[in-house]
């Protein structure tokens, strides 16, 4: 059986890897909407690009940047600042169907930082181990559409 | 040739500071045939518009450094060059008081995240044929 029938073969008794496949799946289902992702193929142009990677890219370069920030803001107690990367970080994962990312920040966003900043430290915590998640998903996504 | 006064603009303001979105809005601005101008923030659209009336429409998003969408709709709604110019904002935010502000200060369009790309291509398509005649909330 080649790896191509493995892969496609959707009775799990006679696959071998489906214990493996199943797991896989259900981690990149659970960080990324990879149906909404796909839904930016009809936007592909005809240059040879693929928009899906590029914006995986971006995501991945600017999500990082943003997830660093607000680490540095809420060790620095700067609040303000906190709540405006939250808020960008939670706009751009939706837009790109990283739900988990965004609806952490969105939690996040909620918090009274000033006058309850206990559950801060779980959170990002949370939004770390998502943000973890979500780039493996979209890593392992951006090199299936290069191959 | 038209006089200037005739002729339709064709190029369309984008201010994000999300790349993803600009990358995005700037995709199907272009494969709409229309031409994409960039700030990174809303100070950069600012300095932009100052000096540049040339829009068929804009795309703003709520939340930027320096200056936020809101204020960037107020300036452009008082300013008689760029008063007719359709503008869309982008927020990340589903509250209603925000889309009744965001129309209420001038907006032509309102799409909040989450949107699929479906929605994203035709609240532009929708933008693009407006002429400022009537509200679009997406």
């Amino acid at each position: 059986m080649s790896f191509e029938q493995i892969i496609n073969n959707e009775n799990q008794e006679m696959n071998p890897l489906a214990p493996v496949l199943a797991g896989v799946v259900r981690i990149t289902c659970d960080a990324v909407d990879m149906e909404l992702l796909k839904g930016f193929e009809d936007l592909q142009s005809d240059d040879g690009s693929d928009l899906i990677v590029e914006l995986i890219d971006l995501y991945l370069k600017d999500a990082s940047q943003r997830v660093l920030a607000i680490r540095e803001a809420a060790l620095a107690n700067d609040w303000v600042l906190l709540k405006r990367v939250i808020h960008n970080l939670k706009g751009s994962s939706a837009s790109l169907g990283v739900h988990q990312v965004a609806e952490t920040c969105k939690k996040l966003e909620g918090i009274e930082c000033e006058h309850s900043p206990e559950g801060i430290g779980e959170l990002l915590q949370q939004m770390d181990n998502d943000f973890a998640r979500a780039s493996e998903a979209l890593t392992s996504e951006r090199q299936r559409r290069l191959q | 040739m038209l006089p200037d006064r005739l002729r339709v603009s064709k190029r369309v303001l984008i201010a994000d500071d999300d790349p993803v979105m600009r990358h995005l809005i700037t995709t199907i601005i272009k494969q709409q045939e229309h031409e994409a101008v960039v700030a990174n923030d809303g100070r950069a659209a600012y300095r932009i518009l100052q000096s540049d009336a040339d829009f068929k429409a804009a795309i703003l998003d709520m939340t930027m450094p320096f200056l936020e969408g809101l204020d960037l709709i107020r300036f452009m709604r008082s300013e008689k060059r760029l008063m007719r110019i359709p503008i869309m904002m982008i927020t990340a935010e589903q509250d209603i008081k925000l889309m009744a502000r965001s129309f209420s200060a001038g907006a032509t369009a309102f799409l909040p995240k989450p949107f699929t790309p479906e929605q994203l291509q035709s609240a532009i398509r929708m933008l693009l044929g407006n002429r400022q005649s009537k509200r679009i909330a997406a």
